[in-house]
């Protein structure tokens, strides 16, 4: 009885791992498979062969990059101001002192209950209205209130982890409170901006029903409506499918490479709190 | 020193300024729509541009009397409690599995969120290559295991569809409570643990006397995002089966964004995601006050 306690460990965590791992294994060796294994009635868990010709492929027969471009700058934008805005607000709401505080802080909460399509039917009018329907302004705008509220939330772990002390010292130095901000108290608070501003890179991302409303031209649709529309085409074309997600699904991988565990940090300190 | 602390913590304009540019951006995105939207629901506009015409509350009753609207509800219903139920479930039998000291544990700890970390789009090509009838993988498993005499449409099947998307979308949130969850389970003294073994209490008495109420704040919190944002989800089942087929996915969002995008009854859709806010608005704060009350008692 005592030795079967390491194996049911073991198999257990081996189970979780796999029930998790294995469909990301699985689209990551098929974008590597020549079309006649990949389509064949009896898959091969182990490639065969090895081959390069669905991410050709995907260049050639899909405007990939420009997709890739538009996200990247979507993303990037959004993450940016979500960043800075968070932060701000955050550093406002938890260190400031002013009538109607506590209402701003249960205003951004709040944001957790709209629902996106709620939002949606009237940003679509008021966008139209402003003319600026159909670009990637909208889309930042609509994605930056998807991500900012709930940043300032993520952001009070990492911001209450300073001490006053230091800011104290630095307003004896004769520091301004800006000085404050940027020189100190951003620094030693970077971890939890990293995880916002990847968080945001992530949601902005991966985010389709508003960049398939406000967006209508080709010109400047992002990834996940680039290739959702293929995924709707009767014959799915499965190499290049799995090629492109591999590499819809790399950036946000590498972000949180490098910036995943403060992230996790900040998940986890604002919950448990 | 406390002049010096007051002079730190009270400067109102100071905070004003830095709380404006997010405040004024969550006014223009956020509460603007609900106002405008709430507003729509009285008009009738059909066309982005064409003159709105009062109607009074003629939206809101053409909806309630919409046996599709409450349908959609129902479906929203189901999807909402499943996902709640299997995703608390699964993300404390996740937590609990690697909670255990193992090798590497570190590692897997931080990158057991992958299938959060990946976009909609990728989840939903991923999922229906798997679960091709001719071509997917667990077809292939089901049918040289014998247990299936014809292949599965998962996707395509009135039947299997519902429980399909659920599943799809449990498989991505799991890992991310299953992170909070965890985080809750290491806040468990040591000792008090340690205790229990040497009074000999067994695995299963553990669990029930020391585990579940320290984490059970976390997993009343768990439980509320699970719930409040899966009832949003509208990507997830979008991308798998665009409500289909026959409307067997067609959850509240999907009926409201098929109702203006596709119909253009933008007046009746807004009413209805109006109905749907002061729902899950009534529901959040209703859930907090138990809990708080809870909280105080206990």
């Amino acid at each position: 009885m005592k030795h079967l306690k390491p194996i049911a460990k073991y198999l257990s965590v081996i189970a979780v791992i796999s029930f998790f791992a294995a469909p990301m294994y699985w689209v990551f060796i098929c974008s590597f498979k020549p079309t006649p294994e990949l389509l064949s009635l009896k898959p091969t868990f182990v490639p065969h062969s090895f081959t390069l010709e669905h991410y050709r492929r995907l260049f050639k027969q899909v405007d990939f990059l420009r997709y890739y471009y538009n996200s990247f700058l979507v993303a990037s934008s959004t993450a940016l101001i979500t960043a800075l805005a968070a932060t701000f607000a955050a550093y406002s709401v938890y260190r400031c002192r002013y009538p109607g505080r506590r209402f701003m802080f249960r205003l951004f909460l709040v944001s957790y209950i709209f629902p996106k399509i709620l939002v949606l039917i009237p940003l679509y009018i008021l966008f139209a209205r402003l003319g600026i329907l159909d670009s990637p302004l909208a889309l930042v705008a609509a994605h930056v209130t998807l991500t900012a509220p709930f940043s300032v939330w993520i952001l009070r772990a990492f911001f209450e982890s300073v001490p006053r002390e230091v800011e104290e010292a630095a307003l004896v130095d004769g520091a301004t409170r800006i000085q404050i901000i940027f020189r100190i108290f951003i620094p030693l608070a970077a971890p939890g901006v990293a995880a916002v501003g990847i968080n945001a890179f992530l949601m902005s991302w991966s985010e389709y029903l508003f960049a398939s409303t406000l967006v209508i031209s080709d010109q400047f649709k992002t990834l996940p409506v680039g290739m959702a529309y293929f995924l709707q085409q009767y014959a799915i074309e499965w190499g290049i499918m799995m090629a492109g997600s591999v590499l819809i699904a790399l950036p946000p991988i590498i972000g949180f490479a490098i910036a995943g565990k403060y992230f996790i940090q900040g998940l986890t300190a604002g919950s448990i709190k | 020193m406390k002049t010096l602390r007051r002079k730190i913590t009270e400067d109102p304009f100071l905070g004003l300024l830095l709380v404006a540019p997010l405040l004024i951006w969550v006014l223009i995105t956020l509460i603007y729509p609900l106002l405008y939207a709430s507003q729509l629901g009285f008009y009738n506009v059909r066309y982005v541009g064409v003159p709105a015409r009062f109607i009074g509350v003629s939206n809101y009753s053409r909806i309630l009397g919409d046996p599709d609207f409450w349908k959609a509800c129902l479906r929203s219903l189901i999807w909402t409690v499943c996902n709640v139920a299997f995703q608390v479930l699964g993300s404390l039998l996740v937590a609990l599995v690697l909670n255990q000291q193992f090798r590497g544990r570190t590692i897997i700890r931080n990158w057991i969120i992958l299938p959060w970390v990946l976009p909609t789009v990728v989840l939903a090509i991923m999922w229906t290559w798997i679960l091709d009838p001719t071509h997917g993988v667990v077809n292939y498993l089901l049918k040289s295991g014998g247990l299936v005499p014809s292949p599965l449409r998962f996707l395509s099947s009135s039947q299997w569809v519902m429980p399909t998307v659920i599943f799809i979308n449990v498989w991505r949130w799991t890992p991310y409570f299953a992170i909070i969850v965890l985080a809750a389970l290491q806040t468990i003294p040591k000792e008090l643990m340690e205790a229990a073994l040497v009074d000999g209490a067994s695995t299963l008495r553990r669990f029930w006397h020391i585990t579940l109420p320290t984490i059970k704040p976390v997993l009343s919190v768990v439980t509320l995002i699970s719930f409040l944002w899966s009832i949003n989800i509208f990507d997830t089942i979008w991308l798998l089966t665009r409500g289909g087929p026959l409307d067997f996915t067609t959850t509240l969002p999907i009926y409201i964004y098929k109702r203006a995008f596709q119909d253009f009854r933008f007046s009746e859709a807004a009413a209805m995601s109006v109905i749907m806010f002061l729902f899950l608005l009534g529901f959040a704060v209703a859930y907090l006050r138990t809990l708080f009350r809870e909280g105080a008692e206990g």
